[in-house]
This record gives structure tokens, sequence and C-alpha cells, in this order.
């Protein structure tokens, strides 16, 4: 579905390697001096399955999902991305990118001052031996994927639109389409749908769908219940730092849910 | 607001217009000077340090940080260079390890700034102390006359004349070396900037450290390599000013602070990082250097030099404000239809 | 007021030798189509270089030049060679400038002006090799002849403070400027062999155009050295500031001998009130009008440069009253 991928993107993935998870954590834990923000979390994400992450504020997920990415450090416990364990010195947010692991944060995923061109390819620009950028061949791809990908036609988005003249919808469409075009086998969504307009929302949610219909996988954290409820294949509650419980949508409707989230917040 | 300002799109318009307004305004004001070559052969040889400062200053700024040491640094290399090149006769050696101690105080700023994690204003702030302090201490505090120096290669590969005739009024002879230099760093420069990887990532940095680590940025390692090279930039210019002077004056580039960092915000880069101009920073540097030969060739005191450059310095920033945050824009129209009256429908 | 000694210098210097009877006659003013650069040193208006430009400004008045173009460098010895550069590009019948980058640091500029027929003279810091290779172009000095300046201030300083062998001396100089440095070299020297203590202090950059940031330094040193008898420096800026400093240490008047030079408005003060003891009155209305009369001498009348020093007496708090009200018109 996606044009041809460009020549320095090219990454040393194992291809077709046959996997049951695209990420797995055992026991993991982490610790902000005296605070503890994860304990021992098991959590094994599918090759192709929508995970849905809910819970109050603080109760983890950004954490989470910031030590699936590379972002932060466990302090204890083993990552497996594709039933590989790594070693968790070296990973890095450049390396889930080449293990086709791919963050869209709520509003830090894209350069607000810089055109759609440059947000595509940054972190991995089509470049000559010196370093410097295929602007036109960027461009090009880049007109490619706002067309085709993500189906902006004639709303007067381009290349060289700048993030800051796009909707809030529009802004999460780019960055899942970035995913999407550099292949990434897992995309993860940190509340993509926050303050967005009922039209735009619908919009996002035809994106997760895409991820899905294409065989990827994704994993999508969201405050809004009926969002969330509506795409993911799984439910994972989080409550201070620990996974409570994992439900499948069909098994519990919106209400029920919003119901057993409430519960949590008294006292145990 | 889709309709993208367009004005805004082509690189550093306004400042162009700005600059030819004001060139215009002294060949008439001062027709005898500015409509004659020479004053344009002395901005090639004076200009340089400060456009060199300035455009290594656009991509600090892009990266939405600061950098106050480079003054130090024109006082320290080039201390480092006189010293090496009389005393200890280095030559082309001394101009290496001058652009080497550049390198390394923009290195250690660097550090303090990337690994460390101090805010760039007050690590710089500290580290101009700290090498303009060294110079003083190292030198004495003494200046190095370089009486003879136009002999050697280092200068007249660095800072000499394109002397093409014997005629030594034909203008073209008193053009600078250092001219052709500056001019292809500030090319290069805009390269970087606008072409490669390393611009493009500062701009993201500006844009948000937050977002250039999501990307994928080293934003650490950017930093540290964004100040050697202002760094190195500092240096050579250190070296282009104390060659042109033939003299080392101790605390020398103090006056470089304020001009060059008004250069860069007149040029039309924004402070608060992400966006920048090389080009519209040359032509910053031109206008803040041609103001003071202008004011005074026009026969206005030099009292007048900073009160003009502030009025400058002022008007630019208030109209890229405007220009660059469609907000504030429409409610300046609205505030001052408002003043006018209701003439508007 | 200004004018009328304009014309009465104007006059003197025609009486002095140029009173050939053929321009008496002439009803063209001498100065008429000449346009001159010249550099005023610190900033505008401040107690250095306000009475220079008066100086300037009635003798460009007063012999009718066409154009008189300030410069102010802040002191900073690169902006007056850069300053100089734009100057040159003008090509003005004369540029006058100030002696403090050193004979070195001008002599290739100023020989480009003077091949150029360009008249250039200096003033308030001598360029003596400078003066000795173009001087029959027109190259002059109007400045105290800084040694002998720095001699006569220390001198008065000894006699006033009554100092004698072994007292503590503090001497706030810019001894790293070759030639500007001369003066308080002389001052320090002078002291030292009437067998006192020197420190010689050096004034950073930002002190030298900005006196009031050496306050802090100066009331430091005053403080960590209880038994100091005297303060020398021949910066006018540094001058103006030392009574407050003084005053502000708890001292009082006459404790500590102050020898300073210029004639500023705190320096006034710093005189009526006992706590300056002598300061070198060098002339600064006379190192603005000399020079824009050796620009017309040598541009009209082909008259060599000539050297004057407007270094040679000292003002006390003796006689420091009548000159209050010249001062205030900016000419003493």
């Amino acid at each position: 579905m996606v044009a041809q991928r460009p020549t320095t993107a090219e990454r040393p993935r194992p291809a077709d390697q046959d996997y049951a998870n695209i990420v797995r954590l055992e026991g993991v834990n982490m610790e902000f001096g005296a605070v503890r923000a994860l304990r021992d979390i098991d959590l094994a994400i599918g090759r192709n399955e929508i995970v849905g992450l809910i819970g109050d504020n603080g109760a983890g997920k950004s954490t989470l999902i910031k030590v699936m990415t590379g972002v932060l450090k466990p302090t204890s416990g083993t990552v497996y991305i594709r039933d590989r364990a790594i070693d968790l010195d070296e990973y890095s947010v450049r390396m889930a990118h080449e293990l086709a692991i791919e963050t869209v944060y709520q509003d830090r995923s894209l350069g607000e001052k810089q055109p759609l061109w440059r947000n595509f390819f940054v972190g991995r620009q089509i470049t000559n031996r010196w370093g410097f950028i295929d602007v036109r061949r960027e461009k090009e791809i880049a007109g490619q994927i706002l067309l085709k990908a993500i189906g902006f036609r004639g709303a007067g988005i381009g290349p060289d639109s700048t993030v800051k003249e796009l909707s809030g919808g529009e802004r999460q469409g780019i960055a899942i389409g970035r995913a999407m075009h550099f292949d990434a086998d897992l995309i993860v969504l940190d509340e993509p749908t926050v303050a967005l307009a009922v039209k735009e929302v619908r919009k996002v949610l035809d994106f997760v769908r895409q991820i899905k219909a294409s065989g990827r996988a994704c994993v999508y954290i969201e405050h809004n219940l009926a969002h969330v409820h509506a795409v993911a294949d799984r439910l994972v509650i989080l409550d201070r730092g620990e996974i409570v419980a994992e439900v499948r949508p069909s098994e519990m409707p919106v209400h029920e849910l919003t119901e057993y989230l409430i519960t949590l917040q008294r006292p145990r | 607001m889709r309709r993208a300002f367009s004005l805004a799109r082509l690189e550093a318009l306004p400042i162009i217009v700005v600059f030819l307004l004001l060139l215009g305004l002294f060949m008439a004001t001062a027709p005898q000077v500015f409509l004659a070559p020479f004053i344009y052969t002395t901005f090639l040889s004076t200009l340089p340090p400060l456009i060199l400062l300035a455009v290594g200053l656009t991509l600090v700024i892009a990266a939405g940080e600061i950098d106050l040491s480079f003054p130090s640094v024109i006082a320290f290399s080039g201390f480092v260079f006189a010293v090496l090149f009389k005393e200890y006769g280095l030559g082309w050696l001394a101009v290496v390890i001058a652009l080497a101690s550049g390198v390394l105080i923009g290195f250690l700023n660097g550090l303090l700034v990337a690994v460390i994690g101090l805010p760039s204003f007050i690590a710089t702030l500290a580290t101009q102390f700290l090498w303009a302090g060294m110079a003083t201490v190292l030198s004495g505090g003494k200046s190095y006359a370089l009486r003879g120096i136009e002999d050697s290669s280092v200068w007249q590969v660095l800072v000499g004349r394109t002397v093409v005739t014997d005629d030594p009024a034909f203008w073209v002879n008193a053009v600078s070396v250092q001219a052709f230099w500056t001019a292809g760093i500030v090319v290069l420069i805009w390269f970087v900037l606008n072409r490669h990887r390393f611009g493009e990532h500062l701009l993201f940095i500006g844009d948000s450290n937050e977002v250039a680590r999501v990307v994928g940025i080293d934003v650490a390692a950017e930093k540290v390599r964004l100040f050697a090279l202002m760094g190195f930039l500092a240096a050579l210019a250190a070296l282009f000013l104390t060659l042109e002077n033939k003299n080392y004056f101790g605390n020398q580039g103090q006056g470089y602070l304020l001009t060059a960092i008004a250069s860069v915000l007149i040029g039309g880069t924004s402070i608060f990082g992400g966006r920048a101009t090389v080009l519209g920073t040359v032509f910053g540097c031109f206008i803040i250097g041609m103001i003071e030969a202008g004011l005074v060739a026009t026969g206005l005191t030099g009292a007048w030099v900073r009160t003009v450059q502030g009025i400058v310095f002022l008007v630019a920033i208030v109209f890229y404000l405007l220009v660059d945050e469609p907000g504030r824009r429409q409610a300046f129209f609205r505030r001052l239809r408002r003043l006018v009256g209701s003439r508007a429908p | 007021m200004r004018s009328k000694l304009g014309k009465a210098l104007f006059g003197a210097a025609f009486a002095c030798g140029l009173a050939a009877p053929a321009f008496a006659a002439a009803p063209e003013a001498p100065g008429k189509g000449i346009t001159i650069y010249m550099q005023m040193g610190g900033n505008p208006g401040d107690g250095a270089t306000l009475a220079r430009q008066t100086g300037a400004a009635a003798a460009a008045k007063a012999l009718e030049v066409s154009s008189l173009n300030e410069q102010f460098s802040g002191w900073a010895p690169e902006k007056m060679l850069e300053q100089f550069k734009q100057a040159m590009a003008a090509r003005p019948s004369c540029i006058v400038i100030m002696g403090h980058p050193g004979n070195e640091a001008f002599s290739d500029l100023v020989r480009q002006a003077v091949d150029q027929g360009i008249v250039v003279t200096d003033g308030n810091a001598p360029l003596s090799q400078l003066q000795a290779q173009f001087g029959p172009k027109g190259f002059g000095y109007a400045g105290v002849d800084l040694y002998a300046g720095g001699k006569l201030t220390a001198e008065r300083m000894i006699e006033a403070g009554r100092l004698k062998s072994g007292d503590e001396a503090m001497v706030y100089g810019v001894f790293s400027q070759a030639e500007r440095g001369q003066s308080e070299k002389g001052l320090a020297d002078t002291l030292e062999k009437a067998g006192l203590k020197v420190d010689r202090l050096e004034i950073t950059q930002e002190a030298n155009s900005d006196a009031s940031l050496a306050v802090p330094v100066l009331a430091a040193y005053v403080q960590s050295h209880p038994k100091l008898k005297a303060i020398g420096t021949q910066h006018g800026g540094i001058t103006s500031v030392l009574a407050e400093v003084l005053k502000k240490a708890g001292k009082k008047p006459g404790e500590i001998t102050v020898g300073g030079i210029d004639l500023a408005p705190a320096t006034i003060d710093g005189l009526e009130s006992g706590y300056v003891s002598v300061t070198l009155d060098q002339l600064l209305y006379l190192q603005g009008f000399i020079p824009v009369l050796q620009c017309v001498l040598t541009k009209a009348y082909k008259m060599p440069g000539i050297s004057v020093n407007t270094g040679a007496g000292v003002v006390t708090p003796q006689t420091i009253k009548e000159l209050v009200p010249l001062i205030e018109a900016g000419i003493r």
C-alpha cells in the first residue's frame, strides 16, 4: 500500500521471521528514586493486534510505552522484541526504529515549524554520502504518502506545508502515515484523540483500523474509553504501576468498563 | 490560515528590501561615499568577522540555544594565534592551533549544555568570563603588534588583497581575500542548515527537544557538534580580525556580542528556535555594519549610530513576530482598525 | 562663548605665522570644501570626550569647514581601526585619529591614506613614529606628552599629599596599550623614584569604556589595603568615580591622595570635596580644536604637522572654583 521505500531507510530487519509477539515485557520494574512507576509488568503484544492501554493519570501508561520504545531504560526486567531478549543498555529510540517500532506521541511527534517533507524523513533522511539531503526525492515521496496513504487530496496540504497549518486530526494522520511508510511492525499511539473535534476523532480511529488492516500491531493509550473500546482487540488496565486487568471489548461494554475504573479509584 | 503568507516564503525577502531601502537612503544622503566603490571594499574587509560569528550564531539560535561566549573566543584564539605566530614563529601551525582552541572552547560549551544540562545562556555567560579572563591572564593584558605579517603566506592567503593591476587606486585591488573565504563559508553553512541532515536536526531540536528525541535525533551529540562549530567559526573570525588589524588587542571582540545577536534577529531567524535564515543574517550584518558608516557619512554625529541600530532591530523583531504568529497579526490589525476608526467594513 | 574662543584661537593661529597679507585679505574661508572624519574617543558627551567635541565643533565653525563627521569608539582600539577604514572609504580631506591602537597597528593604514592625499593627524595619545614619518604631510599631535603628563601628576601628588618613601600607592591604568600606557607608566615610575611602593593594576576593557564598572574593583582594593596612601590614574572616567569610591570606603578627604586626569563633572565634585587632590588638565577642548585647525592648515596652506603638548598643568582643590563655569560650558 505504500510506495517504494527510500534506500537509506533500509534497515537490518528480521525479514518475515517467525515470531509470536512483536514486543514482550517480562518482570519489568521502573523506579524514579523512591517512586515505583512500574511494578512487575508482564505484557505481550501480538503481531497483529490492537492493544488498548487504559488507566488513570499517573497509572504508568506513558512510562510503560517509553520502556517499550527505548526512551527509558527499565530498572529491572527483560524486554523481548520478536521473541528475542534485547540488551537494554543498547536499546534506544533509534534502535527501536531499526527494529520497526514507531511511536506517535500526542503532540510531540512532529516539528511544528517544519514542513511536512522534513517531518516525514527526519531521523532517516535520504542523503548522499556526505549527509546532504536529496530534497527533491524526499518531497516527491512525501507527496505520494500524503495522497495515497493518508488521503489528503486537494486539501491544500502539500509537502511544503508546515505542521502548524494542520488540524489536530491531520497531525495524527501525518504521524501515523509516517510510521506506516517506514514499515513499522508496531505503532504506539499516545492519546491521539485528545482535544480533537468529533469528526477528527473518526478520522484518527480510521487510521488506527488501517494499522490493523495492513497487518501491523498497535499499542493505543487513550483516556477516552469509548474511543479505545471501539477499535482495540484487547484492553490492558493499569493502576499505580501494575496491570490489574485485561479484558476483551466484546466481553465488557463501555459503561461497565467505566464502572470498573471508578472502583479502582477507591483506596485499596 | 492554510494559505501560507507568501512573502515569508521567499527567504529573507523583507530584510533584503530593508537593506535596499537603507542603501538607497544613504546613496541619496551621502552620494560621494555610497556611490563610490571604496566603502564597499571597506565593508568586505571589516564585516567578515561579524558575518562569520552571525552565521554560526544563526545555527545556534535555530537550535533554540544561545552562545554568549564567542567574544571571548575572539580574544582567546586571537591571543593564541598572535603569541604562537610572533613569539614562536609557528606560521600555519599557529593558525591550526588557534582554530583548534576555538573548537575546544565550543566543545566544552557543548558538554556543559548538552551533557551537564545547564541552560546555554548561563553556561556560555560563564565561559565568556572564563576565556576572556584567561586571555587577559595569559597575555598579561598586553597587545601584540604583528607588523610585517603581510609578507607571510598566512596573511596573504587568509586576508590578503586581490591585486590584479599595479594601479593602487584601482578599487578591485582593495577587495580582501577574507571576503571570499567568508562567502564560501556562508554558502556552506546555508547548505548545512537547509540541505544537510545536521541542519535539519538543529531545526527540529530548536522546534522542540522532546520531538527531536522522539524522532530519533541524538540531541546531546548534535548540540555538542553545534557549539564546537560555533567555536570554530569564532576562532576563524578571531584570525581574520587579528590578521586584518595586524595586531592583537587584549580584550578584542567584546564589541561583537550584541551586534552579532542583533544581526541574526534582524535577519529573521526566530529567537524561539526552529526557523532560521542564513541569507537574512548576512543582510542583517550588512545593515548593522552599514548604519554606522552611513550615518557618519551623512553628517549625523556618531552619537546616532546606536539609536538607529536599536530602532531597526526593534522594528524587525516586531515585524517578524507579526508575520510568524498569525494570531498576533490578526489581533494587531484588529486593534489598529479600532484605533483608526470604524471606516473599515 | 565658544565661538568667541574659537575666533580668538583662529586669530592667534594666524598671528603666529600665516598672516601673509594675501591670505588675510582673502574673503574665502580656509575651511571651505574641506571634509573631516574625526575620532572623538569614548562615548558621545562623556567627561573625557565632551570638551573635545565642543573644541572640534568650534574650530569647524570658525574655519567654516564643510563637514565634520564624528566617530565614537568607546576607546576600543580595534574599533578605531575599523572606523579609520570607513573614514578612508569616504575619501575625506582629512582624518583625525586617536593614537590608542599604536604606531604599528596604524602604520599601513595611515600610509595608504596619505598616499591617497588624505591628511591624517593624531590626538590624545601620541604616535611618535608616524609623526616622524608623516609630519611633513601634516601628521601632527595635539595631546598630552603622556609620560611627562603622568610624571607631572605624580610630582604634584607627592607635593599635595606629602608622600614619602615607603608609602603604599596604587596606579590604575591601561598599561597594556603600548603608547597610551605611557601616561600611567610615567606616573608610576615617578612615584617609585620617590621611594613609594607602587602596585600597578590593569583597567579592563569593560571598565575602560564604562568607568562605573571599576567602582567595586577599587572599593575592594581600598578596603584590602588599609595602609594605602595614594591612588593614581590617567583615565578620565576612573578619576571621576574615585571620590565616590573613597567616600563609600569610609575614607576622609585627603586621607588618600588621589591624582587623576580631566575635569569630568564628578571629578569637579571630587576636587571641591577634597577627595581628589590633583588632576591633570589635558585641555580636551584644544585636543578637539587643534586637529581640525591642523587639517585646514595642511590642506589649505600645506603646513606640516604641529605638535602641541596640552598637558601643561594640573587643577587642585584651590584652583577649581574659577574653572567651573567654563567646564559647564564644555570648554575646560
